[in-house]
């Protein structure tokens, strides 16, 4: 190692660039640091004050030395390497072995961060100081498989421009920070017009490889609930789905029961989704549509990753999507799990009834409950069933007293024990909607009809902003965590299943127009969050501002996560027409000559620009030459002659001397003396090699005149 | 050919010792078939120089010692009238040789000196009426004292620029002083009168018409017009105003030809700006200078602020 520190070509950057690679490394670390566990988070900590502590040892040992060695490295090699190597082995061993617990992904990115972190103290040649660069980039991309949303890659995007300009500043001495990153930041926005152009027309294949699953634990519906359940995810106000309604009218907030399962099993504590057996299964592998009547809406959904199968929709929904299954209890679940963003379209029948007819088993699945669990309300339903025969009537009658007595919708239901529905109907009588819902189940089944709990979400909140102002497109509905919902149905002979929503009869509001305020409150109390729901509902303008920025969420979603190879197949149909396929390869194929002809087009007019500016092509060589020497602090006053610049450079570069006293030769004989065309190009090749040989000479050569460096 | 103006190069420095640089330029001068005026104190070589020039490049020379009373019949001759032959019979003066040494030509007066002004512009002298060619190559070397010196008469202007080059020899250094001061130069000059001469008269033509077609680049002629163009404000220079007499085209072709011919003493078959430069102090310092008083202050300076006003790479924008 130590031989090839004091070779020449050993790997120098300034102090100032030196501590921008540091923050630098900070910021790409950071960007990631959710998903990393505590103990690598430490780790990584650890090397990056380490490096900091080289860093400012560095910046005092300079000062010391000050003009004797300006150019003495004080390198990394301060870590010894066997250290190094023990503390890499012993790190990827930890990572191993918790490998079990984290799942594919998440260690490789333990791995990667890792790498990245000790990387930086073998920076010793330029290669290396490229690698890690590249490995900054990748982690940051691989930063981009957590979070996709809007602000999340704006600030990756910032990372990345501040990467590359600490690539762009370790080359160009001169410039500053800002001017890298603003130089940056121009060939980015160049380089993005093809990029956008890619991303639309290029043909979205299906990945070779998937990105292993993210085994991250998410809010949202669970597959089982128990009273008390949803009130958790009440206090969450992260995004679970938007709704894109076109051009149809949005309907009431009232109607909008997003279902999401049902759930069918109650074992006297929580209730769980139907375990289908062998013949169960079976039948719902044949493929399942629901019979529909009445009129339509459609609309389209774009879900939030919640790593579960089930998806959103209002009953009855059909759909044409093949990655979309039908259960047979009219939800809507995904072949694969959501663990991206996905949008898939919907066309639902909200007046078309639900199974008109059940299975004996699916009737004898409705009825169970574990006797004696609920003494009390069994004995309501025994005397309820007496005196109304009628199934609807009995419905509504226990929803009526869930009006009248003093039934108490809350975030904060008291604790029951055991979960009993019992000391909830008659003593708590406080409680969310799982409460209500399980309890009127349970009555209903106790008075033997059949009856089952959906779980979902209710409502969404509307918004318009991202409605374009041409046309008469309606906005979108966001709908969040905190719209999570349970609510029962019941099933009646001649109607089907019938949608009870005893929470109606509690909170009217809720069901009506969202949450109300006292409940608001009662949510900001509950998560400490200080820019919760309820406070930046009461601020106007705050109000305002959150719609804004979800709309632009929303277009960002829809737009770009969202844009699959329907989408583009749709974008390309409207542009193109029909028959797509032959006109888009037309498309691309004319895209391609065109470019190739403006990049050829453009080749020649700066060629014709420079023989108009008289810049003969051994002019242009040998600019770049003295652009070279310029950044070694040589400068070239305009009316020195070329062998006065060579006569400097033998002095103040004397390795580069001789190839530059070649060049100027060649140079002097290109300019000043005749020759024929073929002499003259054997010349121009000659040259060619020469001031390559000679700038690969300057390069390697990392001192720099009349400046100190320090080198990481 | 080369081997031949080394030759001549070695003689004249073995002479004139420790100014390489001034004996190289005169004998460009020469090669440029120039006319060469020597200026400086007495007693700095400028006689020695003159002379070892003439007798390595083997021409015929005469000289003659300016003074105040020299009469232009003393140079160029006159017609006597011989009683025998009943005819006048011209007597030719110094001038027809091939190399004229004028010492102290300013010491004469201005009427003795234009009479060299047509010997030297038009190769040829009228005398009574009649016109007589002077022998190819002619060259004028003159030598002079600094104007302040007592009993000087300034050059005209025009003489001044019929003068390709003006050199001054300047003190030697400890080690070439040591060496005349122990040496006994005149007289070794006197004793080896015929070893001396390095090249013959049919090569010297040769060489002259060699150095007539060494190639001239473009970008060669513009930096030369270029720097005319300073002297004259045709370009505009940036932080301070030169002030100095114009350049004529005729002081651009001298540029020219002895930026060429330095070429050809440094061996080469082409003209670099390089060339322009190291001839350019002693081609026009003469040609620009204001007055005649401070002629000495800014010898240097003037010439060298004019080459930092062009651009070497781009002469004319």
């Amino acid at each position: 190692m130590s031989i090839k520190h004091s070779k020449a070509s050993a790997f120098t950057m300034s102090k100032n660039c030196a501590w921008l690679f540091w923050v630098c490394q900070l910021l790409n670390i950071s960007s990631l640091s959710i998903e990393l566990s505590a103990w690598m988070l430490g780790i990584l900590a650890l090397c990056l004050c380490w490096q900091a502590l080289i860093l400012s040892r560095e910046k005092r040992l300079t000062a010391k030395a000050s003009t004797a060695k300006p150019l003495q490295k004080i390198n990394l090699s301060f870590v010894p390497s066997l250290f190094l190597k023990l503390l890499a082995i012993s790190g990827c061993i930890a990572i191993a072995i918790s490998a079990k617990q984290f799942g594919v992904l998440i260690s490789m990115v333990h791995l990667l961060a890792f790498a990245y972190a000790l990387k930086a103290f073998e920076i010793t040649q330029r290669k290396d100081f490229y690698q890690h660069i590249l490995l900054g980039l990748f982690l940051l991309a691989s930063a981009l498989i957590f979070r996709q949303d809007l602000v999340f890659s704006l600030w990756i995007l910032f990372l990345v421009i501040i990467n590359l300009a600490i690539l762009h500043q370790v080359f160009a001495k001169a410039d500053s920070v800002a001017k890298s990153s603003k130089t940056v930041a121009i060939m980015l926005l160049q380089s993005s017009l093809l990029a956008v152009v890619l991303f639309v027309i290029f043909p979205r294949l299906a990945p070779f490889w998937q990105v292993p699953l993210a085994k991250s634990a998410k809010t949202g519906l669970s597959d089982e609930v128990a009273p008390g359940d949803i009130a958790n995810l009440a206090l969450s106000s992260e995004l679970a789905f938007r709704v894109n309604f076109n051009d149809e009218k949005v309907p009431l907030y009232s109607q909008l029961y997003w279902r999401a399962m049902t759930l069918e099993n109650y074992d006297g504590r929580k209730w769980t989704r139907a375990k289908q057996d062998k013949r169960a299964q079976q039948i719902s592998r044949q493929k399942f549509s629901p019979i529909t009547s009445g009129p339509a809406i459609s609309y389209q959904v774009f879900a939030e990753p919640n790593y579960q199968p089930w998806l959103f929709a209002l009953s009855v929904a059909t759909t044409t999507n093949s990655k979309l299954v039908l259960n047979r209890d009219y939800t809507v679940q995904s072949t694969t799990v959501v663990n991206q963003p996905i949008s898939y379209q919907i066309k639902s029948y909200p007046e078309a009834p639900l199974a008109l007819s059940i299975s004996q088993e699916s009737r004898q699945k409705n009825l169970s409950i574990s006797k004696g669990s609920n003494p009390r309300l069994e004995q309501l339903a025994s005397m309820l069933k007496a005196k109304y025969p009628d199934h609807l009537t009995l419905a509504k009658v226990v929803e009526n007293t869930f009006r009248n007595q003093n039934f108490y919708y809350t975030l904060q239901a008291p604790q029951l024990i055991n979960n009993s529905l019992d000391q909830f109907y008659f003593d708590t009588k406080a409680g969310f909607c799982v409460h209500y819902a399980s309890s009127f189940t349970y009555l209903m089944r106790a008075a033997g009809i059949p009856a089952r709990i959906v779980t979902g979400y209710l409502g969404g909140e509307y918004n318009n902003i991202s409605r374009q102002n041409n046309s008469n497109q309606t906005g979108h509905l966001s709908i969040y965590q905190y719209d999570a919902h349970a609510w029962s149905e019941i099933w009646i002979e001649g109607i089907g299943w019938y949608r009870v929503d005893p929470t109606a009869a509690v909170d009217p509001e809720r069901v009506s127009s969202g949450w109300s305020t006292a409940l608001l409150e009662q949510q900001s109390e509950l998560n400490g969050d200080y820019m919760s729901l309820y406070r930046l509902k009461q601020l106007a303008w705050l109000n305002t501002l959150r719609l804004q920025l979800d709309a632009i969420d929303y277009q960002w979603t829809r737009w770009v996560l969202g844009y699959s190879s329907k989408q583009q197949y749709d974008l390309l149909k409207r542009l193109l027409g029909k028959e797509v396929p032959w006109k888009a390869a037309a498309l691309i194929a004319v895209a391609l000559v065109l470019f190739m002809g403006l990049f050829t087009l453009f080749n020649k007019i700066s060629f014709i620009k420079n023989t108009l500016n008289k810049k003969p092509p051994e002019q242009v060589l040998f600019n770049k030459c003295i652009a070279a020497l310029n950044k070694k602090g040589i400068d070239k006053a305009p009316y020195q002659t070329i062998q006065q610049l060579c006569f400097i450079v033998s002095n103040e570069l004397p390795q580069s001397s001789s190839d530059f006293t070649n060049l100027t030769t060649t140079f002097q004989l290109l300019r000043y003396q005749q020759y024929n065309k073929l002499e003259r190009q054997a010349l121009l090749t000659q040259l060619k090699t020469e001031v390559n040989c000679f700038l690969k000479g300057v390069n390697q050569d990392n001192t720099k005149l009349n400046q100190k460096t320090s080198p990481l | 050919m080369q081997t031949a103006v080394n030759n001549i190069l070695a003689r004249i420095e073995s002479v004139v010792l420790g100014k390489p640089q001034e004996c190289r330029l005169a004998l460009a001068c020469l090669l440029a078939q120039g006319h060469l005026l020597i200026e400086d104190l007495p007693g700095m070589g400028k006689t020695t120089l003159a002379h070892v020039l003439a007798s390595t490049l083997g021409l015929s020379y005469q000289r003659t010692q300016f003074t105040s009373d020299l009469l232009p019949a003393d140079i160029i001759g006159i017609s006597i009238f011989n009683r025998d032959t009943n005819n006048f019979e011209l007597h030719k003066g110094p001038i027809f040789s091939q190399v004229v040494l004028a010492d102290e030509i300013n010491r004469a007066s201005p009427k003795t000196q234009s009479a060299l002004l047509e010997a030297m512009a038009e190769q040829q002298v009228s005398i009574d009426g009649e016109t007589y060619d002077l022998p190819a190559p002619f060259f004028v070397i003159a030598t002079q004292n600094p104007l302040f010196h007592a009993g000087t008469y300034p050059l005209p202007e025009s003489q001044l620029d019929r003068f390709m080059m003006r050199i001054s020899l300047g003190f030697p250094d400890i080690s070439a002083e040591k060496k005349i001061l122990l040496g006994n130069n005149d007289e070794q000059i006197s004793r080896n009168k015929g070893d001396l001469q390095a090249v013959t008269a049919e090569e010297l033509t040769l060489m002259q018409k060699h150095i007539q077609q060494i190639h001239v680049a473009d970008d060669v002629i513009n930096y030369i017009i270029a720097l005319c163009q300073v002297t004259r404000g045709q370009i505009k220079a940036k932080e301070s105003d030169i002030s100095c007499k114009p350049l004529s085209p005729r002081a651009g072709k001298a540029l020219l030809a002895a930026s060429k011919a330095w070429a050809f003493i440094n061996n080469r078959e082409f003209v670099l700006p390089d060339d322009v430069q190291a001839v350019f102090s002693a081609v026009c310092q003469h040609r620009m200078e204001l007055t005649a008083q401070d002629y000495n202050a800014t010898n240097a300076a003037l010439s060298t602020q004019i080459i930092q006003h062009v651009d070497v790479l781009k002469p004319l924008k």
